[in-house]
C-alpha cells in the first residue's frame, strides 16, 4: 500500500477521501459537537452525564450489545455450515450457495423482516412446527420475542458473514487438509486444527459487519421486536421524531458508534494479531 | 489517441445535456408542484386518488409524503435548524401537534379569503392556521373471529378473552387519546398516565404485543397476530376494504374525537398552490368521495352528507359533544409520558 502511494497511487484515492470526508466526517463531527454544546443539560458532556445517569438508559446500551453478540453467534453457527459446503462442493454447488447467499441481499431489508412476521407468527408455520413437536402449546407466538428477533436477523445478517468466509475459504490450500489427513487427523480435527484457524481472518470481517448491521437494524428490532424490545436506534429516531430532543438524539448516536465502535475495533485488532496474519 | 480525446469529447457533450437536461425538468417540476405530508395508509391512499387529480386540473402536481404527525415535526424542525427549506410545503396535524408547530414557528396563519369553501365549513372548522378537514373518531378495533365485541377500555384489561391480544401502540394521538379515557377509567382523569403506565406494568402478561404505531397495528391486524388495537373510524374502514375480518366498536364510557387540520409550512415553495391544495381537500367534491367507503372521513363541508355507516356512529349536531383532549397539556407532557410508557413497556 505504501508502496503503491510512493508510486503515484495518492490521486486515485483522493476522490474516495474526499467523498469520506464531506459525507461522513464532517457530518460526524458535527453531529459530535452538537451533542457536546447543544441541549439543557450543563456541561460539556451534559447530554452524556444525563443519558449514563439513568440505569434504563445504560440497560438498554447493554441489550442493544447483547443482542448483536446473540446474532453475531447466530450468523457464525448458520454460517459456517454454508461455507464449508462450499468449500467442499462442485462448481455447480458453489454457485448454488452464492446464488443462495446474495439471493436476500437482492431484496430490500423491509421486504425480508415482513417475511419474517409471516413466518413467526401465531399462524405461521414455524408456530405450527413448535406446537406439533410439543416444544410449544397454542396459542404461541415468536413475534415480538427477543427469540424471534435473534433468529430473524441471523437470517438477515448471514450473507455478511458467510460471504468474507467463503473469500479467505477459497484460499486455503486444500493439500494442507490432505497432509491432516495423512497424518491421521479426523474430519473434526481437521476443522478444529486447520480449517477453522485459517478461516479465522474470514470470520473477523464478518463478526464485524454482523455486529455493526445487527446493532443498528432499526426496521427488524422495531417490526419483529416491537416495542417490548428497546433498542439505541429505536431510542433515537424517538428523540428525533417523537420528543424532537436533537441533543440527545446526537449523544445518542454517538453512544450507539462508540459502544459497537468499541468491539468492532477491538475484533479488527484481533484480525492484526501476528498469529492471525500469516494465516492469509 | 485522437479518436479517444474525440469520444472524451462526445462523453463530455452527454454529461453537460444530461445535467442541462435534469436542472430544466427539475427547474420544470419546482413551478407549480408542491410536497405535502399526509398521514400513511388509507389518508394517503385517498389523497392522491381523489385530491392529487383535483390539482392536476389546475396544473399543479401534487406529491404526497406519507408521516406521521410527529415526524412530519421533525423532519421540519430537522430543515429548519439546518437552514435548508421545510420538506413538506403543507403539513397535516392534529391540535396537540400543530401546538407544537406553532411553539417552533413552522406554520403560518392562513388568508382565508384565498380559500373558495371557506365559507363552507362550520366555524367549528375554520382556524387560523388552516381549515379542518375531518374529525377522526377514535375507539377500538376488534376482530369478531378472535375475541368478543368489547363494550369498553375497562373488559380488555381484564377479560380473559382479550388475553394476549390486545395490542397498544407508541405514544401516537390515536393511543393518547385511548390513554385518557383508560386514565378517566382507571385514574384520577384524562391526564392521569401515571394510572395508565402502572396497569400496563401489572397487566403486562395480560396485554399483546406493544408496537411504535397504528400502521403496525394494522400490519398485525391482517396476520391475525393481534385481535384489538385502539382505532379510529377509518381504520377499521380500511382494513375492512381490504377484506380483513374487522369491527369498531364506540366505548360506553364516550368516543374521542380529534380535528385534523391542514396548514401552511413557514417557507414553503408555493403559498398559492398550497391554497388550491387546502381549498380542494375542503371541497364538496372532494370530500365526498373521501366520505365514502373505503376511507369514510367524516366531511367538514357543510354541502356534503355524512354515510350510513358513518351515522352509525356520528351525526353533525353530536360532533360538538364529543370527548376533546387537552391537547395543549398533552404536548406539555408528552415527553415525559414517552420516557414513562417505554419503562412500563420494556421486558
Amino acid at each position: 500500500m505504501i508502496q503503491s502511494l510512493k508510486t503515484g497511487g495518492l490521486p486515485f484515492l483522493i476522490p474516495m477521501l474526499l467523498l469520506s470526508f464531506g459525507v461522513f466526517i464532517v457530518p460526524f463531527g458535527v453531529l459530535t459537537a452538537y451533542s457536546l454544546t447543544a441541549g439543557e443539560a450543563p456541561g460539556l458532556f451534559g447530554n452524556y452525564i444525563v443519558f449514563f445517569s439513568d440505569s434504563f438508559n445504560v440497560r438498554v446500551v447493554l441489550d442493544t450489545i447483547k443482542l448483536a453478540v446473540l446474532v453475531t453467534v447466530g450468523v457464525t453457527i448458520a454460517g459456517t455450515p454454508i461455507a464449508l459446503v462450499y468449500w467442499h462442493g462442485s462448481p455447480l454447488v458453489r454457485q448454488t450457495v452464492i446464488f443462495l447467499t446474495l439471493l436476500p441481499l437482492l431484496t430490500s431489508n423491509v421486504v425480508r423482516t415482513f417475511a419474517w412476521i409471516v413466518l413467526l407468527g401465531r399462524e405461521g408455520p414455524l408456530v405450527a412446527m413448535t406446537n406439533a413437536l410439543g416444544i410449544t402449546e397454542a396459542p404461541t407466538t415468536f413475534m415480538f420475542t427477543e427469540a424471534g428477533l435473534i433468529l430473524a436477523q441471523t437470517q438477515i445478517e448471514l450473507p455478511l458473514l458467510v460471504l468474507p468466509l467463503i473469500a479467505v475459504l477459497s484460499r486455503v490450500d486444500p493439500r494442507l487438509v490432505e497432509a491432516a489427513q495423512v497424518a491421521g487427523a479426523g474430519p473434526w480435527r481437521i476443522l478444529a486444527t486447520v480449517l477453522l484457524p485459517l478461516s479465522l481472518p474470514g470470520y473477523i470481517a464478518g463478526w464485524i459487519l454482523c455486529f455493526a448491521s445487527a446493532t443498528t437494524n432499526f426496521v427488524t428490532q422495531t417490526s419483529i421486536g416491537g416495542a417490548r424490545q428497546i433498542y439505541l436506534p429505536q431510542f433515537v429516531y424517538r428523540e428525533v421524531s417523537t420528543l424532537f430532543d436533537w441533543p440527545s438524539a446526537a449523544a445518542i448516536s454517538l453512544i450507539l458508534v462508540i459502544s459497537t465502535g468499541s468491539v468492532m475495533l477491538a475484533l479488527a485488532m484481533l484480525a492484526r494479531h501476528p498469529r492471525l496474519v500469516g494465516h492469509v | 489517441m485522437s479518436v479517444l480525446n474525440n469520444k472524451r469529447r462526445h462523453l463530455g457533450k452527454l454529461a453537460a445535456g444530461a445535467l442541462a437536461l435534469t436542472l430544466f425538468a427539475g427547474q420544470a417540476m419546482a413551478e407549480g408542484s408542491i410536497v405535502v405530508a399526509n398521514f400513511p395508509n388509507n389518508w394517503e391512499d385517498a389523497y392522491r386518488k381523489v385530491i392529487k387529480p383535483i390539482l392536476a386540473e389546475q396544473e399543479i402536481d401534487l406529491t404526497i409524503a406519507p408521516a406521521l404527525t410527529t415526524l412530519q415535526i421533525g423532519n421540519t424542525l430537522a430543515a429548519k435548524k439546518a437552514g435548508a427549506p421545510p420538506p413538506y410545503d403543507a403539513l397535516l396535524l392534529s391540535p396537540g401537534d400543530t401546538a407544537v408547530a406553532i411553539d417552533n414557528d413552522l406554520i403560518m396563519k392562513i388568508d382565508p379569503s384565498k380559500l373558495k369553501n371557506w365559507d363552507k365549513l362550520d366555524p367549528m372548522f375554520q382556524t387560523e392556521y388552516g381549515p379542518v378537514v375531518t374529525v377522526e373518531f377514535c375507539g377500538i378495533g376488534y376482530n369478531p373471529d378472535l375475541v368478543p365485541a368489547p363494550s369498553g377500555y375497562k373488559v380488555l384489561f381484564e377479560d380473559p378473552a382479550y388475553k394476549g391480544l390486545v395490542s397498544l401502540g407508541g405514544l401516537s394521538n390515536t393511543e393518547i387519546m385511548a390513554f385518557s379515557e383508560i386514565a378517566r377509567i382507571f385514574g384520577d382523569g384524562p391526564l392521569d398516565m401515571d394510572a395508565v403506565f402502572e396497569l400496563i406494568k401489572e397487566k403486562k402478561d395480560h396485554l399483546g404485543p406493544f408496537v411504535d404505531t397504528t400502521t403496525h397495528q394494522m400490519t398485525m391486524f391482517q396476520q391475525n397476530e393481534i385481535g384489538v388495537f385502539m382505532a379510529c373510524t377509518n381504520n377499521v374502514a380500511k382494513l375492512q376494504s381490504l377484506g380483513v375480518n374487522a369491527e369498531f366498536v364506540a366505548p360506553e364510557t364516550g368516543m374521542p374525537a380529534v380535528p385534523v387540520v391542514i396548514h401552511m409550512t413557514k417557507g414553503n415553495a408555493d403559498p398559492d398552490a398550497v391554497y388550491a391544495y387546502m381549498d380542494a381537500a375542503i371541497s364538496a367534491q372532494a370530500q365526498s368521495e373521501l366520505t365514502a367507503p373505503p376511507v369514510e372521513l367524516f366531511p367538514t363541508n357543510s354541502d356534503v352528507e355524512l354515510t350510513d355507516s358513518i351515522k352509525r356512529f356520528v351525526t353533525k349536531d353530536k360532533v360538538g359533544s364529543f370527548v376533546y383532549l387537552d391537547w395543549v397539556s398533552v404536548a406539555k407532557n408528552r415527553d415525559e409520558w414517552t420516557k414513562a410508557y417505554d419503562r412500563a413497556v420494556k421486558q
